[in-house]
């Protein structure tokens, strides 16, 4: 039996035995040449969304085989996001491990979040040649919930939130609060939002106008404002609840289901967190083609998503050069096309090289989403993280258990 | 040796994770570990039970476990008892066990596809003209009774019971006694609700127990398929777990670490007051 248990124990040991790696080069100091040479060949473990086909296509068949050809580096994708994400790097981190995953696609909360248990790698950002053409004096771009990036994550694409509605069943679209909720009372059981990020991005917008307008919530968590205006949402949500679907008893788990609710006719709008997501829903026919999405008057939410190194990546310097190629000029006009993923630019094209400028413009235009210049007025930035906390928590308190 | 080798191989494979699991959801939650931890607390502990959410949580949870069960036993039983001979071959058997072929979450799809108000039944109904708008079909998904939930997991659990039946009946000689109690007078009633059910639900008292516990601890189905209030309390432990607070986390995990201690404190409870009920061979 003494055999048996030693036995047991060596195996144990052998099972927690780091199979770390030690990073050669110092990556703060190195020069771009010194870690494309060190990138070479790699294996770069790469986590994300992994929901839309489209997007999945892009990374698949351009992206990964783009970078092999670069720099020999094998693009290993593995489906993962928001708190999948943060638990694995803090387990990982607690544990004292190498990671399993050495870079990530993130935003706002999860941004916060990584930043919170000090899990991201950086700052690396411009240490990329090609961070020269991010346009980071945009605040859209270069703040990610208020918060700026410091380097921490390469931006990425930039997307508005939209409302998806069918023009043959909806003509008078809802364009403040009090429309919404003349529209919710007119047809009782067609609207509602998710409980997930996209319901609570179109909490926030709610919130803002609430509170007058974008300034008014810009900056850090202010506990006395969204006291105040908190208080006006929920008022205005227990209003409109009792003409929710299902009379807000209940809510699509995510938007996914919206969408499938909203494809079999059960609700008249869903909503998207990406602009260009009615094209390629109708594309892949989920959607009819009578499907048209907008942004109210009262505002959406504008955000970016990022590119981000995990603290604990074996494999720093290949992700660095994989990020790098994401954010060149010819990578982000791939991922514009509406036919390839329609995912905005997060380059300022006034900076880009030879005739990019051109072809950027020339990108075959959306058919069925509106075009970002009309959009763009009616944009509003992310908030402060602690909002999306506090809206979630209070959400369940206050309308959900309400 | 083989034997002591067998038993020690068995503890590291089942009960040592399970056991560093439990340890580990304890320390996170009184704070003893977790990277944002502050030391030890009894904060989330309390903050759980004292909260409605976690007791209507685990109510709710009973309630579908309990329901289902029910439900799945009674057709189970009445497959078994009415069709015995046809389960042990032909289409009748491919039929009740094609549902055990299905994963949880495809279930729930399938579920939703078929009778939400937009759903197949609804199409159907409207079609035939029993409602003037599909609007007018009765809410059975995401509703407050759980329908679709209940109507999910009966598909997927009834055929383990009919199984579970169908080879208790071989087993016990069920056929024998049936002719047996004929012979001594009974009437076909009293020898399905005097010998046939009584036998086989006795024979399965421990594997219902379990089957309670593990309805109870469902996530896919009521995912997809629930409300978030009440919500099932897998549903709910990740909600907690998977949020945008990571303060929220040592809740998920006194939460877990709460209901656990329920089930085997009940467990124990059972264990030390009807042992017997732990060993079916001697139950009968």
């Amino acid at each position: 039996m003494k055999k048996i248990i030693i036995l047991i124990t060596i195996l144990a040991l052998a099972a927690c035995k780091s199979d770390s790696k030690n990073e050669q080069l110092d990556l703060k100091n190195a020069s771009w040449q010194q870690i494309e040479t060190e990138a070479l060949g790699k294996t770069v473990n790469m986590m994300m969304w992994a929901g839309d086909p489209k997007i999945n296509d892009y990374m698949k068949n351009y992206v990964a085989p783009a970078v092999k050809e670069k720099y020999d580096i094998d693009l290993e994708i593995s489906s993962g996001q928001g708190n999948t994400i943060v638990q694995l790097l803090m387990t990982e981190m607690q544990a004292g491990k190498d990671g399993n995953v050495d870079m990530m696609w993130i935003n706002g909360e999860t941004f916060y979040q990584l930043r919170q248990i000090n899990g991201l790698h950086g700052p690396f950002v411009d240490q990329l040649p090609n961070s020269q053409f991010v346009d980071l004096d945009n605040p859209f771009i270069g703040k990610d919930f208020q918060e700026p990036i410091e380097g921490m994550e390469a931006p990425w694409g930039n997307v508005q939130m939209t409302l998806i509605y069918d023009s043959e069943k909806t003509d008078q679209l809802p364009q403040s609060r009090e429309e919404l909720l003349a529209f919710a009372k007119a047809n009782p059981n067609k609207f509602t939002f998710d409980n997930q990020f996209t319901g609570l991005t179109f909490m926030k917008a709610l919130l803002i106008d609430i509170a007058g307008g974008e300034q008014a919530l810009a900056g850090d968590f202010n506990e006395k404002k969204y006291g105040k205006y908190s208080k006006a949402l929920w008022a205005y949500l227990r209003e409109l609840k009792p003409y929710l679907w299902k009379k807000g008893e209940t809510f699509p788990e995510d938007v996914a289901q919206m969408h499938q609710l909203f494809a079999s006719g059960e609700l008249l709008m869903t909503m998207s967190n990406n602009d260009a997501e009615v094209d390629n829903k109708i594309n892949e026919g989920l959607f009819p083609e009578s499907a048209r999405a907008y942004v109210p008057e009262f505002g959406t939410i504008q955000n970016s998503h990022y590119l981000g190194i995990a603290k604990n990546a074996v494999d720093k310097a290949a992700a660095m050069a994989v990020i790098n190629f994401m954010i060149s000029p010819e990578a982000q006009l791939k991922k514009q096309n509406p036919e390839v993923w329609g995912d905005g630019t997060v380059l300022d094209l006034d900076k880009l090289p030879g005739d990019f400028k051109t072809k950027f413009q020339n990108i075959p235009a959306r058919k069925y989403a509106p075009k970002r210049s009309e959009i763009q007025k009616n944009a509003l930035q992310e908030l402060a993280p602690e909002y999306m906390i506090r809206l979630a928590e209070d959400f369940r308190k206050e309308i959900i258990n309400g | 040796m083989i034997k002591k080798l067998s038993i020690a191989i068995f503890i590291l494979i089942a009960a040592v994770p399970v056991l560093l699991g439990l340890g580990y959801a304890l320390m996170y939650s009184l704070g003893l570990t977790g990277i944002l931890s502050e030391g030890f607390t009894t904060t989330h502990w309390e903050e759980t039970l004292i909260t409605t959410t976690f007791w209507k949580s685990l109510g709710f949870s009973l309630y579908i476990a309990l329901v289902v069960m029910l439900i799945s036993l009674f057709f189970s039983l009445w497959i078994v008892i009415s069709w015995i001979k046809q389960l042990n071959k032909g289409s009748l058997s491919y039929i009740t066990y094609l549902p055990l072929a299905f994963p949880a979450i495809v279930m729930a799809f399938f579920s939703f596809q078929l009778l939400s108000k937009s759903g197949f039944m609804s199409r159907v109904v409207y079609k035939m003209g029993w409602i003037d708008s599909l609007e007018q079909f009765p809410d059975w998904t995401n509703d407050e009774f759980g329908i679709s939930i209940i109507f999910s997991l009966c598909l997927l659990i009834t055929p383990f019971f009919i199984i579970l039946y169908s080879n208790l009946y071989q087993n016990e000689r069920i056929a024998e006694l049936k002719a047996l109690a004929i012979t001594l007078g009974a009437k076909p009633s009293q020898v399905i609700f005097k010998v046939i059910v009584p036998i086989l639900l006795k024979k399965s008292a421990f594997t219902i127990m379990l089957f309670v516990i593990f309805i109870m601890g469902t996530y896919e189905i009521p995912l997809l398929l629930g409300r978030q209030n009440p919500s099932m309390l897998s549903v709910f432990i990740v909600q907690k777990l998977q949020k945008f607070n990571l303060a929220d986390i040592p809740q998920a995990y006194a939460i877990a670490v709460i209901y656990i201690l329920l089930i085997a404190s009940i467990i124990a409870l059972v264990y030390k007051t009807r042992p017997t009920f732990f060993n079916s061979s001697s139950s009968s």
